[in-house]
């Protein structure tokens, strides 16, 4: 436990600096980008380490405790923006608003307890990976919309626009921020498909709207929202930018806050 | 240009315009459209979106409340998008988007009908005692049509194993169940995998016991065989007890099964098993008996003969048919979505 501990630890400082140098870098109008990616490769590659330590020490994947639904979902997120920082340059700015975003996740990681938990019997099937794989994807799309976002909001503030300016304008990032909305929504559709497989198979029944079911539809639903009024009223950038963070905020409970407060049998493991 | 066509298309929908030309002879189909297009409105769809969502928060607050609050936003919506769908240019230039929100369609239908012809229900069978149709528990749909009262199967056993903990790990429940051909067949089930007979669906569930079972002979030395589900093992360890009559008499027994060992040690690796040191405790009215494996009791209305213990499994059981056209009715909406996203996304790069 210890070693996999000290190696999380290692990668949570490379994920820290990562987002310190690429603050200080729109803060002063560079462009690190190689060592920001480099920062991020280093902790993705110690924190796989480490899920792969306590992977084979306990026999079971990271779907259980706090502290595990935690790391991974940091770990799938960080792979989701990596991978957008690597493939997309010209947004690569964006990483001083999402990796600080990450910093919440990361110090709420630091101070769950890192025990062990009891794996149940109904999760053993491939359904629990395919169920919880297509949720990460989905949150990791939102993550990338709500950085795009966040940056039309501090633009629409009048917040920073000489340091933002190396970012593409504002109806550009409104294009890519619906686009990670629409790729979501096609993620979160099969989540909640694969989902109804599961529970068919382990508790005899498709959908009951158990306490994270009807959070995942709302979820669903403000997803459709969002992309419906978008066409519907031709929503500026920012107005646009405010509902992706509200599907963010109601995702983020969804997936973080119904799982602990409920008793029900779906305790939910993305 | 198509951005153009598509948004002129839109804005009619959306803002609802009807026309209205009073000099037409066909004055009433027109009004007719106006108000189709007018129920296709873009806008009216958000507002349906987020009554859904009130409809979901209401239902799942209250229980008893779950089919209004989500039938009327649904019938509504539905309404909303097939008059979209008729005078929504949109629909007819992308084929994938119309395939998808007609999927959305298809799936309302049919949950609607599953809903109408559902069962749902319980029941703890007890090993080698045949299932013969009859449920504890049950709710169905008000069309359910099913033959539940054909089915049969054979609980055969099944294997538990406990970690430290008490921590209940895989469930294999050995079962034989008659085809339609009036052959037997053998099955392994559990955790992820039911028994499925004649479209009824059965789950094992946490719920299994000890089932006390006896011979019963009456007075006019017809000899019926019977058992009595005891609570939960180990969920109600210390009620151990339950009431019982006889097949076909009025007799009252209680039993009591009194454990004289530790079954499943929560310190070790267990499994469930029978109890090998016990006792049982038969009441019938103010006499109170031990009994033991082989052992009869003489009573005005008959002799109770104690064969012994056997184990008992709780099945969930369900049924919907609309099952395998869901996961179709799924996986052309998804497919749909995703062919519509990607024509549109390659057509034209986010920072052209
Ligand atoms: C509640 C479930 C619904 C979902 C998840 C959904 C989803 C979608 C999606 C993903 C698009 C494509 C957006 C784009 O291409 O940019 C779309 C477009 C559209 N939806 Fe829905 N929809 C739903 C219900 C409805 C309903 C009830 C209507 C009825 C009016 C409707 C009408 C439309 C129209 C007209 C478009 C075309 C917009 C365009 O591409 O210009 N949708 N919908």
């Amino acid at each position: 436990m210890e070693q996999e501990l000290q190696v999380l630890w290692v990668a949570v400082t490379a994920y820290v600096f990562a987002g310190v140098v690429a603050v200080v870098g729109v803060v002063l109008g560079k462009r690190p980008e190689r060592s920001v990616l480099a920062l991020m490769l280093a902790g993705l590659a110690l924190q796989t380490l480490s899920i792969g330590l306590r992977w084979d020490r306990l026999g079971h994947g990271p779907f259980i405790t706090m502290f595990e639904i935690l790391c991974s979902n940091v770990w799938s997120l960080m792979t989701a923006y990596t991978l957008v920082y690597w493939r997309i340059p010209r947004i690569r700015a964006s990483a001083a608003i999402v990796m600080p975003l990450m910093f919440i996740m990361l110090g709420w990681l630091m101070v769950a307890h890192p025990g062990e938990g009891h794996y149940p019997p109904t999760y053993n099937t491939p359904w629990l990976y395919i169920h919880i794989g297509l949720g990460k994807v989905f949150l990791g799309a939102v993550l990338v919309a709500v950085g795009l976002s966040c940056v039309i909001l501090l633009r629409h503030a009048g917040i920073g626009l000489q340091r933002l300016a190396q970012l593409p304008a504002s109806a550009q990032l409104d294009e890519l921020a619906f686009r990670c909305m629409a790729i979501g929504l096609i993620f979160h559709t099969l989540m909640l498909i694969a989902g109804a497989i599961w529970a068919q198979d382990a508790w005899g029944r498709y959908w009951a709207w158990d306490p994270l079911e009807t959070w995942a539809f709302i979820t669903w639903l403000t997803v459709a929202f969002t992309i419906h009024a978008r066409l519907a009223y031709r929503l500026s950038p920012p107005v646009h930018a405010g509902l992706v963070l509200a599907v963010f905020v109601t995702a983020f409970l969804t997936f973080f806050g119904v799982p602990f407060i409920s008793a029900t049998p779906h305790q939910g493991a993305v | 240009m198509d951005g153009a066509v598509k948004r002129n298309g839109l804005a009619q929908a959306a803002s609802g315009q009807a026309r209205t030309d009073s000099g037409d002879p066909t004055e009433r189909s027109s009004a007719g459209v106006g108000l189709v297009r007018r129920l296709a409105s873009l806008r009216l769809t958000l507002a349906l979106i987020v009554l859904l969502g009130v409809g979901v928060a209401f239902a799942y607050l209250r229980e008893g409340a779950r089919t209004w609050p989500l039938v009327v936003p649904l019938i509504l919506l539905a309404i909303n998008l097939m008059a979209a769908v008729m005078t929504n240019g949109v629909f007819r230039r992308q084929t994938a988007l119309l395939v998808f929100h007609l999927a959305l369609v298809v799936l309302l239908l049919l949950v609607a009908a599953g809903r109408l012809t559902y069962l749902n229900g319980y029941v703890g069978v007890t090993e080698d005692v045949p299932f013969e149709g009859e449920l504890s528990e049950s709710d169905r749909g008000p069309l359910h049509a099913g033959a539940l009262s054909g089915v049969r199967f054979v609980n055969r056993g099944f294997h538990i194993d406990y970690a430290p903990g008490l921590q209940r790990e895989a469930t294999r429940n050995q079962v034989a169940w008659q085809g339609s051909d009036g052959r037997w067949h053998d099955e392994l089930i559990g955790d992820q995998k039911p028994l499925v007979v004649s479209g009824y669906r059965f789950y094992t569930t946490f719920n299994k016991g000890f089932a006390p079972t006896f011979r019963w002979r009456d007075t006019h030395g017809y000899v019926v065989r019977g058992s009595v589900q005891l609570p939960p093992y180990p969920l109600k360890e210390y009620s151990q007890a339950a009431e019982w009559s006889p097949p076909g008499s009025t007799l009252s027994i209680w039993v009591l099964l009194d454990i004289d060992e530790i079954i499943l040690d929560p310190a070790e690796h267990t499994s469930f098993r029978l109890p090998e040191h016990y006792k049982l405790v038969v009441r019938i009215g103010r006499e109170r008996h031990e009994m033991h494996p082989g052992d009869s009791l003489q009573t005005a209305d008959g002799t109770l003969e104690f064969e012994g213990l056997r184990n008992w499994m709780g099945y969930r059981v369900f049924y919907d048919w609309t099952l395998p056209w869901l996961l179709a009715a799924c996986a052309v909406a998804v497919v749909s979505l995703a062919a519509h996203f990607w024509r549109k996304f390659t057509a034209r790069p986010w920072d052209a």
